[in-house]
């Protein structure tokens, strides 16, 4: 299965070599479907690992995702010796340029001083302070963390840009799902954290709930 | 100079013309000018519920297209004093009239009468903004439903950056048993959300549908719970203090229970 990874401000897309021939095309079409809202328009590091890049799979890649999807691939990489020289002799950038440090063009915190009401939306490209409620139906979106107040009933996205070192804190957590990075995480009024006070992060690839602050 | 209020609450169904119906003829029968205007062009229904229908001639959309004079579209309603209804259009939609056109409605009619109440369509989009445009304060109709409470938080948002205010919330159908039962959110749980005003607590009664089908709003006489609610609401609207009558919850500790305890043993 090809996997999409989110790398800082950018995404990995790895193309391992366990997937067959036959089934690559496939394989690029469903991502290119069920990933556009998050690969539309991003930079994009291609990953083949070992596995030997030919030129159908280079117009594949291409036709179906570069092109339509209007990425900027930053890099294509891959640790398969003949690949890597078709790669180099074809002009490509196969060195990855390191993605930016997660705080750098972040802005300073936003301090919303208000409850969220539904249908309010509020995006910014640092951390988000919210002294009141995020209502269902609100959402809140934030390269940087995120911490609510109030009670957290809407959508938050912490980390939008990929970073998923984010976190999210509630002071009463009620939401049905989280995203962090490109990272989802969904709860119910079943869950043990249901209506208390948690922290929301990604550990080892994972979206984990845990008790805020931290005992 | 009178007040206008519109009555909203984003999701249909809510009561909002039952509401806007029952304090239009409670003010009127305190004495009060009042005018209920059916904001909902294409769908009208306070004319139904008011039963009216039979004596309009001419609409809100021949008021503002200029085919009647103001006072001709105005039904006045022979039960009550003072109490007069301009209907929607039911052949035309929400686009045939602006909010300009509204506010300048609004503007001349507060100026004959105590109270203009708008009934709003229900949704966010130019119907609902035409109908608050020419308001000053607003109304939020809900039920203790969770669809309805969050599309209520969101014309709440709307209104407030209209510069709507007061925006006070009228909690409709509220079963008591099935709150106690946690079946149904109470109004606490509704208050929290939305963090407005409360005006009124109006239990769910089989006589607002009675009342609705006849055509006779439930302030004209009835003696039903949800009756006595909206009076209060009108009274709270007037700027008295009404305490919120404790809620009859089915298992005989509600006021009209014991009551009825006492009369039938």
């Amino acid at each position: 299965m090809i996997q999409l990874k989110g790398n800082g401000g950018r995404l990995r897309c790895v193309i391992p070599d366990q997937i067959p021939d036959g089934e690559l095309s496939q394989e690029v079409r469903r991502l290119a479907e069920e990933g556009e809202h998050i690969l539309r328009g991003s930079e994009l590091v291609v990953d083949f690992e070992s596995r030997r890049v030919t030129l159908e799979l280079m117009c594949l890649i291409m036709r179906e995702l570069v092109i339509p999807l209007e990425l900027k691939v930053v890099a294509w990489k891959s640790i398969h010796r003949e690949s890597l020289e078709l790669l180099k002799s074809a002009g490509l950038p196969v060195e990855e340029i390191p993605a930016r440090p997660r705080w750098e063009g972040l802005l300073p915190a936003l301090r919303v001083r208000r409850s969220l009401r539904s249908g309010q939306r509020v995006e910014h490209r640092g951390d988000v302070i919210v002294e009141g409620n995020v209502n269902d139906g609100a959402e809140v979106v934030a390269e940087g963390h995120v911490v609510i107040l109030g009670r957290l009933q809407g959508l938050v996205h912490a980390g939008s840009g990929g970073d998923e070192e984010a976190t999210v804190c509630a002071r009463a957590f009620e939401a049905p799902q989280v995203r962090i990075g490109f990272k989802v995480g969904s709860m119910g009024r079943e869950d043990p954290w249901w209506g208390k006070a948690v922290t929301v992060a990604v550990e080892d690839g994972a979206v984990v709930v845990s008790q805020w602050p931290s005992a | 100079m009178g007040k206008v209020i519109v009555v909203t609450s984003g999701k249909g169904g809510v009561g909002k013309t039952t509401t806007t119906a029952n304090l239009a003829v409670a003010l009127a029968k305190r004495g009060r000018r009042v005018v209920a205007i059916d904001a909902d062009i294409g769908l009208r229904n306070l004319d139904l519920v008011m039963g009216l229908e039979n004596r309009i001639v001419y609409t809100l959309v021949d008021v503002v297209e200029g085919t009647c004079r103001l006072n001709q579209a105005m039904v006045r309603d022979k039960r009550v004093e003072n109490l007069y209804m301009i209907p929607a259009a039911q052949t035309r939609t929400k686009d045939a009239v602006t909010a300009e056109q509204m506010e300048a409605l609004c503007g001349e009619l507060r100026e004959a009468f105590d109270y203009v109440l708008v009934d709003s369509p229900a949704g966010i989009e130019a119907g609902f903004r035409n109908a608050a445009q020419g308001a000053d304060e607003a109304l939020v109709v809900t039920t203790p439903e969770v669809s309805a409470v969050r599309d209520a938080d969101r014309i709440i948002g709307l209104l407030e950056s209209m510069g709507k205010s007061p925006l006070r919330l009228v909690v409709n159908r509220i079963r008591t048993e099935m709150v106690k039962r946690r079946d149904m959110m109470s109004v606490d749980d509704v208050l929290e959300i939305l963090a407005i005003d409360l005006i009124g607590v109006v239990p769910d009664d089989d006589s607002v549908v009675t009342s609705s089908n006849r055509g006779e709003p439930l302030t004209l006489g009835e003696r039903s719970p949800a009756a006595q609610a909206f009076r209060d609401i009108a009274l709270r609207l007037e700027g008295e203090e009404v305490p919120f009558a404790p809620l009859d919850d089915g298992e005989g500790k509600g006021i009209l229970a014991k009551m009825k305890k006492i009369f039938l043993g």
